[in-house]
């Protein structure tokens, strides 16, 4: 006999994220899930936004498939962090977000999501996060909005990052917007923070964040 | 790259309707697959005959029924399956995503006994 079921997969993370965005709430947090392809420079980024939200505590739960350098350097810098190592799993899910975000023990604050360098699978967990952060990079180049579809579509905010090299690679913002805009209306923060030198574009990023904070 | 995963959650949900609707084998598995769910008919395939070994749905055929994402032209409004370059079949005007579509991903049915 053929029973027609319609039941939808990855149910069970859709609960779990519920369950994590009550947790961040009742503790009044900011939960940042910010995504991008390995090297896109995701931790340099939450390394200037918490340097730009002085007055805000900052803390971190880290994925990556191996290793703690990126929760070490951060937590160099002041910031809370854990790290969860995923073992070869190409996403973070909404399970593994609970441990983190009990290790990091904070009551108000932004918390940011470090997922694993990936433009695919994370945009498929929810992990109960209030902003989805794609952090894109301009040596990426400037199509990826029209091939990664299923991440652009999925994040509420972007940032361009190394804008600095734009013109060394020939990256076409215009097109990168088309093709942005063709899948999503979040608004796009251009950021250059090359080393030793003056960071640019972070202070409006950063205040767009603090605005979601104050909303909360 | 996450099919695994996926394949184990539907073996458990395959697991707790054997056991609803008292069937013993399970033949065939009837998935709906969105084009933006990024989940690879292959791997799935792969893992299941790995993973359902020992279940009710040991050595069921998957069947795929996979659904595009949608986009509409904003010049004509001619709604059209996504295509790589977003330019409308009819107009050749600049199209834009239809929020929600190509995400789907359940379990339509399954046929036993």
């Amino acid at each position: 006999m053929e029973v027609i079921i319609m039941k939808e997969l990855l149910e069970g993370n859709e609960k779990l994220a519920e369950e994590n965005r009550k947790y961040f709430k009742q503790r009044h947090l900011l939960a940042v899930n910010l995504m991008g392809a390995p090297g896109a420079g995701k931790t340099t980024l939450i390394s200037a936004i918490a340097k730009e939200l002085k007055d805000i505590p900052v803390g971190v739960i880290e994925g990556d498939i191996s290793s703690s350098i990126d929760a070490e350097n951060l937590e160099k810098q002041g910031l809370r962090s854990s790290q969860i190592n995923t073992c070869g799993e190409c996403h973070l899910d909404a399970r593994v977000i609970r441990d983190g975000a009990d290790q990091i023990d904070m009551h108000d604050g932004i918390v940011f999501i470090e997922n694993v360098g990936n433009l695919i699978c994370p945009a498929e967990f929810d992990l109960g996060e209030s902003v989805r952060l794609l952090a894109a990079s301009v040596p990426e180049g400037d199509d990826k909005p029209f091939k990664y579809v299923p991440m652009f579509s999925y994040v509420d905010v972007v940032a361009l990052t190394k804008c600095d090299l734009k013109e060394a690679v020939g990256f076409d913002s215009d097109n990168f917007v088309k093709g942005l805009r063709a899948v999503s209306e979040a608004p796009v923060f251009e950021v250059s923070l090359k080393k030793n030198e003056k960071a640019a574009g972070i202070d409006t990023l950063a205040r767009f964040l603090r605005e979601k904070y104050e909303q909360m | 790259m996450h099919e695994l995963p996926v394949v184990l959650d539907i073996i458990r949900v395959m697991d707790e309707e054997a056991e609803k609707n008292k069937i013993k084998k399970i033949n065939k598995i009837s998935l709906v697959i969105g084009e933006l769910s990024s989940i690879i008919d292959e791997s799935v395939q792969m893992y299941f005959e790995v993973a359902a070994k020992g279940h009710p749905c040991e050595g069921a055929d998957l069947v795929f029924e996979h659904r595009p994402a949608m986009l509409r032209c904003q010049s004509c409004g001619k709604k059209f399956p996504h295509t790589r370059d977003f330019q409308c079949p009819d107009c050749g005007g600049d199209s834009i995503l239809i929020k929600g579509t190509g995400r789907e991903f359940y379990i339509l049915s399954f046929d036993g006994q």
